[in-house]
This record gives C-alpha cells, sequence and structure tokens, in this order.
C-alpha cells in the first residue's frame, strides 16, 4: 500500500505537470486567437473572456481530463497513504504537503467547472505541483505518532478543514494574481483600460476570488476552533499563542480584514486583490511555519 | 481614520447645529460623540485594525515568546532573558522595552483587541435595528422609482388583469418557497423573500467573538492552572485545586520508537484519593487527560525522580518516597528537586548525576543538602551512594533508587464554555452567513389603460458576473407562466 501510494503520487506529479503545460498551451492559443479577432476587428476589450477556436478548445478539453486525473491520482495515493499507515494522510509535512496540493487541484478543478476561467490555471497548478515537488523532498517513511497526534478523529477533521481551506485559498490567490498582472501589463503598456488577450474579465476574477474566500473563510474558522479544541484535550490549555497557532490567527484576521474591505467603497478590486496576495502569503507562513519557528507544532517529520 | 467621521456625518436629528449663536457646548460633545460612534461602528476602522493585530501577530510567531508567567518574576525574568539573548544580542534590552517578547499581553496589542472588541459591538449595534426591520418588518411598497434603479430589475407587459398576474407570480413565488407579503392601493405590491433568519448569521458570528473573549476574561479570572504538579512514582500528593483531593502516581512510562527513536507513548498511571479513599484509577496520557469535576489532569512532562527515605535520630521514619528533580539548576543545568522532611520542617535540595562522564555526582549518586526549617542556613552537603544511609545533622537520609517522575498539568478553566458556545456560533454563523443568502425580491403590478397589466420586479442583490442569478432565474419562471393562457 506504501508503495502504491508512491507510484500514485508519482502519477498525480506527472499528470499535474503535463496538464500545467497544455493548460500553458491553452492560453497561448487562446491569447494568439485573441490576437488575430483584435487584428481583424475591433474587438470589444474586456467584455469577450475567451475567444476561442476549436483547436483551442480541444487543447482546452485535454488540459481538464489531465486536471481531473491529477485529482484522482493524488486521491488515490492519499487513500493508499492512509490504508497504509492507519491515520489520515496528514500527520507530517510529506503527507501534509501531498494533502495540501489535492485541495489545490481539487479546489481548481471545481472552480473551473463553475467559472469556465482555465487561466486559472497558470498560477494554481504551479503552486500544487511546487507543493508536490516539497513533498517528494521529505523522506516517506511511515513512522508511528508522536504522543500529541495520536488522535485519530481530530487529526483526520482538523487538517482536513485545513486542506479545505488552504487549498481555496490557493484559487483566491490564483484569481488576485491574475488581476494584478492584468493591472501590471496595462500599466507597463500604458494602456487606459486592462484586460483582453483572452485573459479571464477583472470582475470574474474579483468575483472568483471572493467566492473562493467565502468557501475558505469558514473552513479556516473550523480549523482553528478545532485546533483550539485538540489543544484542549492535548495540552490543557485551547490557546498558548503558539507560533502555528498565531500564524493561523494572522491568516483568519488579513481575510477577515478582506471580507470588509470588499464591501467598502474603493476597496474592490486592486486592493482587494493585494489582501488575497498577502492573505496567501500568510496562508503559506502558517503552512511552512512549524519548519522554522518550532513551537508546540513542530513535529513535521524533519527533525 | 477620522477622516470617514468627518466626509460621512450622521444626517442632521432635525435640530439647526449652524445657529446663529455658534456652537455651544453641548454641540461640541455632540459632534465629538458622534464622531466617535462614526469611528467605532466604521467597518474602515474595524478593517485597519485588524490588520494591525495581523502585522503584531506576524511578529510575534517571528520573535521568541516569553513562557507564560517568566516575565512576572524579575528573577525568572533575567534568566529568561539571558537564555535567549545569543540569538538577539544587544538588541535583547530594546526588544524587551518595546515588549516584544510578550507581545500578547502588550499594552498594544491589549489596546488594539479592546478597541476591536468595541468597535464590534458598535458595528452589532448599529446593524441590529435593520436586521430586525429587514426579518421582520420588510417594506412592501417600496414606491416605483426602485423598479428602475435597482441593481437587477425587470419590467414585463401581460395581457392578464392585474389580479391575474398576482396569482400567477404569486404561484411561481410560492413554488419557489417564498415568503410572499401583498398590499394594493391601487398598484399592487409584492414583497417575496426567503431564508429571512439568515440575516442574523452574520451578526451572531460577530457576537460571538465578543463571547470567546468573554470566555478568556472569564477563564483568566476565576480559572485555575497549575503547569507544575510534579509527582515521583509512589509519591501522593494533594491537588490544591481540589480540597480534599489528592493523587498518587503509580508508574510513569515513555516508550520510543525503535527506529526512528521518536516517542510513541507517555503515560501516567494515577490513583485519585478523595479524603483519603481512593476513589478512582486512570492512566493520563497526552489525548487522554483524567477529569474529576470541573479539574483536569493533562500529561505535560516527565523527568528522572529520586526515592528517598528520611529517618529521625530514634529511627522513626519520616519521609519515605519519591521526589522529582523538575527543575535544573542555573549553574551547571543538572537535575534539581527538594523536598519538606514532614514533622521537622527541614528542606533537603537533591542535585542529581549528569550521567556518564559526571564525577562530581556519578551515576548512582545523588547530592544532599540540608537546610533547616525555611531554609535559613545550610546543615550540611553531601553527595551520597545509592542504598547508603548517610547521616546530616539529626536526620539519617537514604537514596534508595533513582526512578521516574510525571509532570501533569492541572487547569479548571470555567471560561472554556464560553470560549466553545461562542466557536460554536462563529463556525455556524460565517457557514450560513457565506452559504445561504437573505433573498429579497420585490414586485409592483399597475393596470394598464387599455386593459392587461404591467409587472414591475426588481432586488437588491447585484447581477452576478459568471452566471444567471436567482433573481434572472425567477423572472424566467414568471415569464414562462405568463404566458399560458389564463384561466377563465
Amino acid at each position: 500500500m506504501e508503495k502504491l501510494s508512491g507510484y500514485m503520487f508519482i502519477a498525480a506529479m506527472l499528470s499535474t505537470g503535463l496538464a500545467t503545460i497544455f493548460y500553458l498551451m491553452y492560453a497561448v492559443s487562446g491569447l494568439r486567437a485573441a490576437r488575430m479577432q483584435t487584428a481583424g476587428m475591433t474587438m470589444t476589450t474586456g467584455s469577450v473572456s475567451i475567444t476561442s477556436g476549436p483547436r483551442t478548445a480541444a487543447i482546452g478539453r485535454y488540459a481538464t481530463m489531465l486536471g481531473w486525473l491529477a485529482v484522482f491520482t493524488l486521491l488515490a495515493a492519499l487513500v493508499a497513504r492512509t490504508v497504509a499507515t492507519g491515520h489520515g494522510p496528514f500527520a507530517n509535512m510529506y503527507e501534509f504537503s501531498m494533502a495540501f496540493a489535492f485541495g489545490i487541484l481539487l479546489a481548481y478543478m471545481l472552480f473551473e467547472r463553475r467559472y469556465h476561467q482555465r487561466i486559472l490555471a497558470l498560477i494554481a497548478l504551479p503552486v500544487a505541483l511546487a507543493m508536490m515537488l516539497y513533498a517528494n523532498t521529505i523522506p516517506p517513511d511511515i513512522a508511528p505518532l508522536v504522543p500529541a497526534l495520536q488522535n485519530n478523529l481530530l487529526l483526520t477533521v482538523h487538517v482536513a478543514v485545513a486542506i479545505v481551506a488552504y487549498g481555496s485559498f490557493a484559487i483566491a490567490f490564483a484569481a488576485a494574481a491574475l488581476y494584478l498582472v492584468q493591472l501590471f501589463i496595462a500599466w507597463t503598456m500604458n494602456r487606459d483600460e486592462p484586460g483582453g488577450w483572452g485573459l479571464p474579465r477583472l470582475d470574474v476574477l474579483d468575483d472568483i476570488g471572493y467566492r473562493a474566500v467565502i468557501v475558505g473563510f469558514p473552513f479556516l474558522t473550523a480549523t482553528i476552533i478545532l485546533g483550539a479544541v485538540w489543544a484542549d484535550t492535548a495540552w490543557g490549555s485551547y490557546w498558548s499563542w503558539d507560533p502555528k497557532e498565531t500564524a493561523s490567527l494572522v491568516t483568519w484576521f488579513i481575510y477577515g480584514a478582506y471580507l470588509h474591505a470588499r464591501v467598502m467603497r474603493g476597496w474592490r478590486g486592486k486592493r482587494a486583490a493585494v489582501l488575497l496576495v498577502i492573505g496567501f502569503a500568510a496562508t503559506l507562513f502558517t503552512y511552512f511555519g512549524n519548519l522554522f519557528f518550532g513551537g508546540l507544532h513542530s513535529y513535521s517529520g524533519l527533525g | 481614520m477620522t477622516e470617514e467621521a468627518q466626509t460621512r456625518p450622521l444626517p442632521p436629528n432635525g435640530a439647526p447645529v449652524a445657529a446663529a449663536a455658534g456652537p455651544t457646548f453641548m454641540d461640541r460633545v455632540d459632534r465629538v460623540l458622534e464622531g466617535l460612534w462614526h469611528f467605532l461602528s466604521s467597518m474602515r476602522v474595524a478593517m485597519v485594525i485588524m490588520l494591525a493585530i495581523a502585522a503584531l501577530g506576524v511578529v510575534g510567531s517571528l520573535i521568541i515568546q516569553a513562557p507564560p508567567g517568566v516575565l512576572v518574576d524579575a528573577q525568572a525574568k533575567a534568566g529568561w532573558l539571558d537564555e535567549i539573548r545569543p540569538k538577539y544580542g544587544n538588541w535583547t534590552g530594546f526588544l524587551d522595552t518595546l515588549q516584544l517578547f510578550q507581545i500578547f499581553n502588550s499594552l498594544v496589542f491589549r489596546i488594539l483587541v479592546a478597541t476591536l472588541t468595541i468597535s464590534l459591538i458598535a458595528c452589532s449595534i448599529h446593524r441590529i435595528p435593520g436586521v430586525w426591520r429587514t426579518t421582520t418588518k420588510p417594506r412592501v411598497d417600496v414606491g416605483p422609482q426602485f423598479f428602475e434603479h435597482a441593481p437587477q430589475h425587470e419590467a414585463i407587459v401581460v395581457r392578464h388583469t392585474p389580479a391575474e398576474t398576482l396569482a400567477i407570480v404569486e404561484g411561481v413565488m410560492r413554488g419557489r418557497h417564498y415568503r410572499l407579503l401583498t398590499t394594493d392601493d391601487g398598484a399592487i405590491h409584492i414583497y417575496g423573500d426567503r431564508f429571512r433568519w439568515a440575516a442574523w448569521a452574520g451578526l451572531i458570528a460577530h457576537i460571538s467573538i465578543v463571547v470567546i473573549l468573554l470566555g478568556a476574561i472569564v477563564g483568566g479570572m476565576f480559572g485555575y492552572r497549575d503547569a507544575q504538579f510534579t509527582i515521583a512514582e509512589g509519591q501522593t500528593l494533594p491537588v490544591a485545586a481540589e480540597p480534599g483531593l489528592s493523587v498518587q502516581l503509580i508508574d510513569f512510562t515513555d516508550k520510543y520508537d525503535t527506529v526512528t527513536g521518536s516517542p510513541i507513548d507517555y503515560a501516567s498511571q494515577i490513583v485519585v484519593f478523595k479524603d483519603g479513599a481512593e476513589i478512582d484509577r486512570h492512566t493520563v496520557r497526552v489525548n487522554d487527560p483524567y477529569r474529576y469535576g470541573d479539574t483536569t489532569f493533562y500529561q505535560a512532562f516527565f523527568g528522572a525522580a529520586a526515592v528517598m527515605t528520611v529517618t529521625d535520630a530514634s529511627g522513626k521514619e519520616l519521609y519515605s518516597g519519591g521526589v522529582p528533580l523538575a527543575w535544573r539548576t542555573n549553574a551547571d543545568n543538572r537535575p534539581v528537586g527538594s523536598l519538606t522532611v514532614p514533622g521537622t520542617g527541614n528542606v533537603i535540595w537533591l542535585v542529581g548525576t549528569l550521567g556518564g562522564g559526571d564525577d562530581t555526582i556519578k551515576p548512582g549518586q545523588i547530592q544532599a543538602e540540608l537546610y533547616t526549617a525555611g531554609e535559613a542556613s545550610q546543615i550540611g552537603t553531601e553527595v551520597i551512594d545509592q542504598g547508603k544511609a548517610t547521616t546530616m545533622g539529626d536526620l539519617t537520609i537514604t537514596f534508595e533508587r533513582e526512578t521516574q517522575f510525571t509532570g501533569l498539568n492541572v487547569a479548571r478553566d470555567p471560561g472554556v464554555l464560553f470560549v466553545w458556545l461562542g466557536s460554536l456560533l462563529l463556525f455556524g454563523g460565517f457557514a450560513i452567513r457565506f452559504m445561504i443568502r437573505h433573498k429579497r425580491v420585490w414586485g409592483r403590478i399597475v393596470a394598464r389603460p387599455n386593459g392587461g397589466a404591467v409587472l414591475g420586479m426588481a432586488t437588491l442583490a447585484t447581477k452576478d458576473v459568471s452566471q444567471a442569478t436567482d433573481f434572472e432565474n425567477l423572472v424566467t419562471d414568471i415569464r414562462a407562466a405568463l404566458q399560458t393562457p389564463a384561466q377563465s
């Protein structure tokens, strides 16, 4: 089972890599189509999200299929790992990074299904791939759980919920990054109106970012609460300002600020997007935090 | 931040503020209070404070934070600062002055949290009347302008009479589970909503944060915590938090993985006595604390202990049992513990070995330092061998054998109930707030002079950028229903 998990993980990495390439081809093909259109006729800037020819559409379909393949192979890897270890695949950085990548991939695919913005993959998939490559650098040995982690229910629920939150925040980040990239391109090219090149419309990206956060935020809230419940069970104190606890609270505050910002005049759009980027930086800080700031969560398996 | 208070003043309460005589003192007070209220109930202010707390949190997770209690005790603080000095060098004193080693107890942090809490309460109070009105007394007649300027609006010309049109619209909306209110004053006004109680979810989520903070305050004021409850194997100790209760440690076990060497189990077998009678037995593990009433015992740490026997000059046994060597000496980091001899009040400090290679106190030896009652003066110091009775002063001290102690965290927190209640409301509130929206739709039916009617539909919800909204679907359904011939 442990071996099967390893093979499935490699398959997942390959499919994610391939999917990324296909999404890139899709973007290039769409960009070319958009260019040709701009050259041929007056294009109403920013009103069409993607102008795809049949070729582009076919590449897009393959990319999507590969994306789902990555989701399912990674899921298989995680399930096999769970069977092999007897606990949820969240006990060390190897397992957790796989799960994080899975969260990003799944969140992306679900958002693609709903919003049909494949360009988001150009950011979301490389992030997931980076997570998997990172996991790949960690020895996948199965070690027994340290006493603090010996709570199968809370280990599974606390971290599974965290994965959903982190995955959603990755999508929000992808949307925000694409938003800011478009502003940046418009700024460097001295164009008044950003958009075009087959990239998603700004208001669509703003909306996707928001949708992703309203999924992720309650889940992050649940992660922190479950963490507090666990800390109270294991250590006798629901909150100790442990660095990882603190970092997760910081993340919570940043997304909380974002949710308030978005309903305020003048904060929608660019500033909200900046907050989403900061929020994801905080998410990564929370995620990798235990590696460099020690504390109660320092059982990463990396000594 | 005050900018908002200036740019968005309250509408005047009917009183002419700019009276000819100029603002009176009370006017000024009013203005200051109004400004303060605006400051506190402003979302922009709340957002800025949230970001500021986040920034402090980043600092707090990057800079080592002092363990609780350390900075209160001057000696412990000096020791702790010395410990971290290698890391922060000359900055140590400066960082300490800025309270950066205790950020979450610092003045700045407290002020920010207090302001945010007040702002939260102010915002909530500000919103309650509006939410109350929307859920209980919604406006049915919103005026004709609304149907031209609402974010989403539709006008449909129908050939049915207004009454027939109303029946059809009602049918469709009821089918979509809308609650309907209608009035008729020549024009028919329709109000329909769904999930009206969802409007409270966001408010509840916000107030629940106050409940959690309240729990933390209650816990801090009325809670009890002894994070240093150490018992050696065989030792029985009274629990300060529960009069009459005492705990005996039968055995402590620590197990390690044979391959990786990482710990796999810490277990303290305890017997619990109430007024001397055994009432319970439990094995306390990291994820399996022992609860007695409101008090809970958690596995926290462990270490070496010494089993000692102390007899007086007549040979009467004064003490026999374990002594946890739970502390470390400042000078050379040796395990150290103390025993107050029952009956005499003498205090014996026991210093353990550092292990093989330690020439001062070899393995199998312990150093005993005997003091008079109250540790006024030292009677003697001796390194004694295991199993060998040694006389010091009037006492004969024997180091029987080495054993282990367990360190339990004994805690009672009456605030924790508030914390969990608040957490439940927080999660539930946010989940509902973001999943379920209070849907509101207004309709207006006006008869046309030449027969038929005009149906206006509108909602405050904004258009969705990427898919049909509920409003659009509803209007589509209504259109379809209106197409079918009216039953006559």
